[in-house]
């Protein structure tokens, strides 16, 4: 039983051990994989909170058509901002896209919370004129 | 050296199972991002224009909730010409839709409010069950 002999000074592994930081760079690559589709093309906006909200699940979809209104007053089509007046053509032309039976054509209407309602009402009216008749209004999804 | 367990010889019998809970865990935060966002909304429907040398049919038992600007101070509440406070609504609306078939209620939004408290009745809409809810906009106000 004589003192322990330590054997590390003798052979140095010199190598740093990467493993490590790979496994954290993968599951920092997948987490960013996964969010960066959804941070895209949506306008932000303070969605309202209401009872009695349904899933809407289709209007996470590639091809939804999402009309935001924002506090201002601005109307965006997908992400970019549209006037009233080109708004409605502009989702006629998407519909037209639709030609499948089963296609969703709903319109999904993200309104700010604080929107003036009037703005909201003219922009239903804009796309009102396009032929859509099923709006889907998206609101808060946080729980309540 | 008796009983110094990990030495040469001894295999280990337990199994490792950090690296499972690393993964484990890793997966718990990807589900808890991805889950909330998961759109949800409210169903509305837009009146299309009735379709010319088609007489309107009158109806009597039609159903519209108003929501009247006050001002800043908060909005009144109406159904068909009838005031009604805010909280009465859904049970006035539960009444009135139990006995009928054609689940049916317009909504009618003064121009100068905020989105949300339209959004607020839509939503006590649902929740009386109605399942159609149209939305009057100017232009469908004017028969346009």
């Amino acid at each position: 039983m004589a003192i322990a002999k330590r054997e590390e000074g003798k052979k140095v592994n010199s190598n740093i051990n990467v493993t490590p930081m790979v496994d954290v760079m993968l599951v920092l690559l997948i987490i960013f994989m996964v969010i960066t589709p959804m941070l895209n093309n949506k306008v932000n906006v303070d969605l309202p909170k209401v009872s009695a909200a349904v899933v809407m699940e289709n209007a996470n979809k590639e091809d939804a058509i999402v009309i935001a209104v924002t506090r201002d007053g601005k109307t965006f089509l997908g992400a970019d901002q549209v006037s009233l007046t080109d708004l409605g053509t502009r989702v006629a032309d998407l519909l037209a896209k639709k030609t499948d039976a089963a296609a969703d054509k709903t319109v999904y209407m993200r309104a700010d919370n604080r929107a003036n309602y009037g703005n909201v009402m003219d922009a239903i009216d804009a796309v009102r004129t396009a032929g859509v008749s099923q709006l889907g209004l998206l609101t808060d999804n946080s729980l309540q | 050296m008796g009983m110094g367990g990990g030495g040469t010889g001894g295999a280990v019998s337990e199994i490792n199972v950090t690296p499972l809970i690393d993964v484990l865990l890793v997966l718990l935060i990807i589900f808890m991002v991805i889950v909330p966002v998961t759109p949800k909304g409210l169903d509305a429907l837009v009146p299309q224009p009735p379709k010319k040398n088609q007489p309107e049919i009158q109806n009597d038992r039609t159903i519209v909730v108003q929501v009247t600007s006050n001002g800043a101070g908060e909005p009144g509440y109406k159904i068909n010409d009838s005031d009604f406070a805010k909280s009465a609504i859904t049970a006035k609306l539960e009444e009135i839709f139990a006995t009928r078939q054609e689940k049916v209620m317009f909504v009618k939004g003064d121009a100068n409010l905020d989105f949300g408290k339209i959004a607020e009745v839509i939503g006590m809409g649902h929740t009386a069950d109605v399942t159609n809810i149209g939305i009057i906009t100017p232009r469908v106000a004017a028969g346009q």
